[in-house]
């Protein structure tokens, strides 16, 4: 028997991960030990873990460390996709204590699962290996589907659980037939080395392998960032999860989606960027038009959201497509100023909605405007920002998203964006309407509106006006970031 | 003799799995599945490949299987009698057989017609399954490895939350 | 160094009334205290732009960048982008920016007693109109123009919604909506300008006076303009373009109404003439006969429309089509009479519709109705009101001696020497002008009343306000040459040769 080498194993890749796991250990322990209803605790302690996670992961900037003979990186793209994690973390956890209270579900597990989330999440974008990426997608899939059913009395929760697990294992079956098929082709999962051995095949687009397998993993990952044809799920899975699950369901796994397919598409398979952009244009195509279409349709303002997610999952793709710095940089851009204003407006629909998820609905922020300003304008903010309306961060993403698909020559994708973008003004305009134009039916029930979660509503009103005046510093970050593709 | 031994196989395999979906009776599933596991650990086999062969059936066939047996025989879960044809069955049936067309074609056209790769089958037979699983899980692999473990620990959490009576 | 050009004055100008909206915050719920600051406020930027305008003379001008510019700011803003903070000050800026603090002061005065509730949101939402559009006449870089272009939008939306009536809610919203197709498309033309500006010159800039040198291939620069020319088509509004603009003008509430028509129309036609036509002159050239059609269409089916109204809102509404009409034909000529016609009738436009807006205002508080059935023999019944009513309809039908006739008839002498027919057909629309505004003064003001209605005469404020709007209307109207030196030179540049 021959020795066996034990790889190279430099911890700092993977440090806040580490992190974040044993802090969710300790959660869990800690909630074993502590008595029932009384678990806000747990809140503050993940909330102060997930700074410092930040911090640890903001330490990272600037370096380039492989590690695990390849498996996992450590740069400046997969700090940036960690840091809009920890965000949309952090601003859930904020807002779920009171939610959760309301319903009745208050278990402590709540906390781990979403710590854990992120570590899955966390692992999909640093992950240079085909495996790591599919364990990280793994990790974070299950836990979402335990959050998504987490609110065991309310039945439509459960059947989010359901569908969600349901549709997101048959979708893993199609992410792993397409890595499995890639690997036949090319002998190995290490994203780089995927690279350079497609960069040397003859004619790498008629190797059907190979364009099967690329197929197959497009459309694992369409699933999760909720791309028509594939985003049947969403609506469903969206109203009836806990509502800020459903936030931490719109902005992170959404970008983490994004990170591994830029990971896949733009490092280990750019020759065959002409075959996947095609494929790409028209699942951009048909995502916004059928996001904003169907969400012009909807009452239910959760399932309206969702709509308008699966729109800017597509206004995102648009920047897939056109592959060049200024459209990938436009993605993380988009991803960032996402998180910020969509938790945000799920916030505000926390604190509007009744126990067992009543007023859900577009009509109850009937009268909203002039009883509880300081919510309305926040919601204003929000909506203005996901419509996309100068001078907020959702206008300079889309600027950027769509300065890159006209840069590659893309103008009629390009077109159909901003067209549908003005589609989609009308479904943020109803609420405004409602909220400032309408008289309440009913009388207002005065929902408490707590510190964390005012500095949840505080920091997303930031994130969604200050990056659309003064979009540089962070647009600096995601030029860096695209730097290495 | 090869190709005929995996043309009986692949029979029995297409057949337990469409039973899988067509039985009435949850058992007669559940049964049916096992029945095409054991003819993928038999794939396992013929791929040169013993030790999945092996572990397919005692964790699958062995481990999972008989839980869902048994929770099925637990909840005592009866079958709907009624059962609607509906519009959906026909339109499934159709993107179905499209896709099994395009994955036929696919294959008959694929350039993979050899095995390629340093694990061919006479290092295998040498060196030993198992021990080449090891080594890669322990050496390339080791970090998915390591995640598997957060994963069990999301799934069992996850499990008990969801399901246990009291919490 | 006048002491003008040591401060920022253009940013001031911008920046001033969103201070004031500051400043309403402590007493919001206020409306007693909270009225006369948004009035000061006002005020105050009326003040600097006259000054600006009395001191024009001694502005140093920025000839070596800026040919034809009396003022300009710079500063950068996203290097990633190449957008700049660039501002800049000619004749024809400023003669907007005069029109929109007179505008937005005589617009405060006449919503002081109308607007009860939420008066604080209401102050706030004028200021920023009124920043949001100084902006629009001061923007030089494209990306900036735009921000502003957007922006105000909103405050315009709010206050249709919510202190309007009749269908104030589908107003509002077509009106955005509307406006808001139009501007992305024009979006998306400035972006592909940029880049194919970077692509040639390896600068990426956002900047009007760079961008003014790229090279534009023939059926490039038609898409671009075309995309340019419908933003600007739909704020006009130029037939078929113009279906939102009577909701949104009759659901309004009277001070939206004095700015739409005073203000938001004229950003428009400011657009295209600074930004659409020197970008792309020979796109602009090539779509000249359509734009001849569209306005002459716009002109003739609008007078026909305004004749058949029975709210004197609408008919006004209709009747700012009409106007915007010459606006258009004087634009489309391109000749430097008949562009300086048009600027003056952008200016006199907006202080007699304003002002037409306002007494129609002041009607309905009194009567709760805008029904021209309902009124009728007011000249015996509250004369100082009728004189002001006789005086803007005959300003609006274009009296000579009056604002609109200057306008007016610079555009047609201009357009005589470029396309005699145009102007021909023009003519046809003053007729039609002159049919329907007769109509309206014989039915209100001195057909027999059908039913007496107990009116009061004007207030004091009301009488300021309208004699403000007369002054300026008869100033226009008689000694109208300094304001045709002040867009001279610009308009030499434009037409002329171009920058």
């Amino acid at each position: 028997m021959d020795m066996i080498s034990i790889p190279v194993v430099n911890m700092t890749p993977i440090l806040p991960e580490i992190f974040l796991s044993v802090l969710a250990m300790v959660l869990l322990l800690l909630n074993v030990f502590s008595p029932s209803g009384k678990k806000s605790y747990l809140a503050y302690i993940s909330f102060i873990g997930i700074a410092a996670t930040a911090v640890l992961v903001g330490a990272g900037w600037g370096g380039h460390i492989e590690s695990f003979s390849g498996a996992v990186i450590l740069d400046n793209f997969a700090t940036f996709f960690k840091m809009i994690f920890l965000l949309a973390a952090g601003l859930t956890v904020l807002i779920s204590d009171q939610y959760m209270e309301r319903e009745e579900c208050n278990h402590g597990e709540l906390y781990p699962l979403i710590l854990f989330t992120v570590v899955g999440m966390m692992l999909m974008a640093s992950g240079t290996d085909l495996m790591t990426i599919f364990l990280g997608l793994e990790v974070m899939s299950v836990s979402l589907y335990v959050l998504a059913g987490f609110n065991r009395n309310n039945k439509k929760s459960n059947e989010a659980g359901l569908k969600y697990f349901l549709l997101g294992a048959f979708s893993t079956g199609f992410l792993l037939y397409g890595m499995a098929l890639t690997y036949g082709a090319t002998g190995t999962t290490r994203v780089y080395k995927i690279a350079s051995v497609v960069g040397q095949m003859t004619l790498p687009s008629a190797n059907i392998m190979l364009l099967a397998g690329m197929l197959l993993m497009m459309t694992g990952f369409a699933f999760k960032i909720a791309a028509a044809p594939f985003h049947m799920w969403t609506p469903d899975v969206y109203e009836g999860a806990p509502t800020p699950m459903t936030a931490f369901m719109s902005a992170g796994p959404k970008a983490a989606g994004f990170a591994a397919l830029l990971r896949i598409l733009l490092v280990a398979l750019p020759t065959l960027q002409i075959e996947w952009s095609q494929l790409l244009w028209v699942l951009a195509v048909l995502t916004m038009t059928v996001g904003n279409i169907t969400a012009l349709r909807q009452d239910n303002i959760k399932r309206m959201l969702a709509y308008s997610s699966i729109a800017h999952a597509g206004y995102a793709l648009v920047g897939l497509v056109a592959g060049n710095g200024t459209g990938t940089a436009g993605i993380l851009f988009y991803m960032l100023s996402y998180a910020f204003m969509n938790i945000g407006a799920f916030a505000i629909i926390i604190l509007v909605s009744k126990k067992g998820e009543t007023n859900g609905n577009v009509m109850d922020f009937a009268g909203l405007g002039f009883k509880r300003p300081l919510l309305a304008v926040a919601m204003t903010i929000f909506l203005f920002s996901l419509a996309g309306m100068p001078p907020t961060a959702g206008f300079i993403g889309k600027f950027y998203l769509f300065s890159g698909a006209v840069q590659k020559g893309y103008i009629w994708l390009a077109v159909i964006g901003v067209l549908n973008s003005a589609a989609s003004v009308y479904y943020y305009l109803r609420v405004m309407v409602y909220m400032y134009m309408k008289e309440p039916t009913e009388e207002f029930e005065w929902t408490q509106v707590t510190a964390p979660v005012a500095l949840a509503l505080i920091i997303s009103v930031a994130g969604s006006m200050i990056p659309g005046i003064v979009p540089s510093f962070i647009l600096e970050f995601a030029q860096q970031a695209v730097k290495l593709i | 003799m090869e190709t005929l031994f995996f043309a009986i196989v692949s029979l029995v395999a297409i057949i337990s799995a469409i039973l899988v979906i067509t039985c009435k009776n949850p058992i007669n599933s559940a049964l049916s599945l096992i029945m095409t596991f054991f003819c993928l650990a038999t794939y396992y086999v013929m791929l040169d490949a013993p030790f999945m062969a092996a572990v397919q059936v005692m964790v699958y066939a062995g481990a999972i299987m008989v839980l869902i047996v048994f929770t099925i025989m637990l909840l005592n879960i009866r079958v709907n009698a009624t059962q609607k044809h509906s519009h959906r069955i026909l339109l499934g049936s159709i993107i179905g057989f499209f896709t099994l067309i395009n994955t036929i074609v696919l294959l008959v056209k694929s350039q993979a017609a050899k095995p390629v790769g340093p694990f061919t089958g006479d290092m295998i037979r040498n060196i030993g399954h198992s021990e080449l699983i090891g080594r890669e899980m322990f050496t390339t692999f080791l970090l998915p490895f390591e995640i598997t473990s957060i994963l069990l620990l999301v799934a069992i959490v996850g499990s008990v939350i969801l399901a246990k009576k009291n919490i | 160094m006048h002491v003008l050009t040591e401060y920022p004055i253009l940013t001031i100008l911008i920046f001033l009334p969103l201070a004031g909206c500051l400043l309403l915050l402590p007493v919001w719920n206020c409306r007693v205290s909270a009225r006369p600051i948004a009035l000061g406020v006002a005020l105050l930027e009326l003040a600097l732009s006259v000054w600006l305008y009395v001191s024009r003379q001694d502005l140093p001008g920025v000839q070596t960048k800026l040919p034809g510019y009396l003022l300009s700011q710079d500063a950068p803003w996203i290097p990633s982008f190449g957008i700049r903070y660039t501002l800049g000050l000619d004749g024809i800026s400023l003669l907007m920016v005069m029109l929109t603090a007179f505008t937005f002061c005589m617009a405060l005065l006449v919503s002081w007693n109308s607007i009860k509730e939420k008066t604080g949101l209401f102050l706030t939402l004028m200021l920023t109109m009124e920043a949001g559009i100084m902006g629009v006449f001061l923007a030089l870089d494209l990306a900036l123009f735009y921000l502003f272009w957007e922006v105000m939008l909103i405050p315009m939306f709010f206050m249709i919604g919510i202190w309007g009536h009749g269908r104030k809610i589908y107003s509002t919203i077509k009106f955005f909506l509307f406006t808001m197709f139009g501007s992305l498309l024009m979006l998306l033309a400035i972006i592909f300008l940029h880049l194919l500006h970077a692509q040639q010159t390896g600068l990426a800039t956002f900047g009007l006076h760079d961008l003014l040198k790229t090279q534009l291939p023939a059926d490039t620069q038609l898409w671009l303009f075309a995309a340019f020319f419908l933003a600007f088509a739909i704020k006009f509004p130029l037939f078929p373009l113009h279906t939102w603009l009577p909701d949104a003008h009759t659901d309004a509430p009277t001070a939206g109404s004095v700015v739409l028509a005073g203000l938001l129309l004229k950003t428009g036609s400011y657009g295209l003439i600074r930004f659409g036509y020197p970008l792309f002159p020979q796109a602009a050239q090539a779509l000249t006969p359509l734009f001849y059609t569209l306005a002459l269409i716009s002109i003739i089916y609008a007078s026909l429309v305004a004749f058949a109204q029975e709210d004197m809102k609408r008919l006004i509404a209709y009747s700012s089509i009409g106007h915007m009409g010459y606006v258009a034909i004087g634009i489309a000529a391109w000749q430097p009479v008949a562009l300086s016609g048009s600027i003056l009738q952008m200016a006199s436009h907006g202080v007699t519709t304003g002002a037409l807006f306002c007494l129609v205002g002041m009607l309905d508080e009194r009567a709760h109705t805008r029904e021209i059935a309902a009124f009728g023999g007011l000249w015996g019944n509250i004369p100082k009101y009728s004189f002001f009513f006789l005086l803007f309809s005959l300003a609006s039908l274009g009296l000579p001696g009056l604002n609109n006739f200057v306008g007016e008839f610079l555009v047609l002498t201009g357009t005589m020497k470029k396309s005699p027919l145009v102007a021909a057909l023009a003519f046809v629309g003053i007729v039609l002008t002159l049919i329907y505004t007769v109509r309206l003064v014989q039915e209100v003001l001195f057909q027999k009343e059908r039913q007496p209605l107990p009116l009061a005469d004007l207030s004091l404020r009301e009488i300021c306000i309208l004699a403000a709007f007369a002054a300026v209307a008869v100033w226009m109207g008689i000694h109208p040459a300094p304001l045709l030196d002040l867009v001279h030179a610009p308009v030499q540049l434009l037409t002329g040769g171009g920058l």
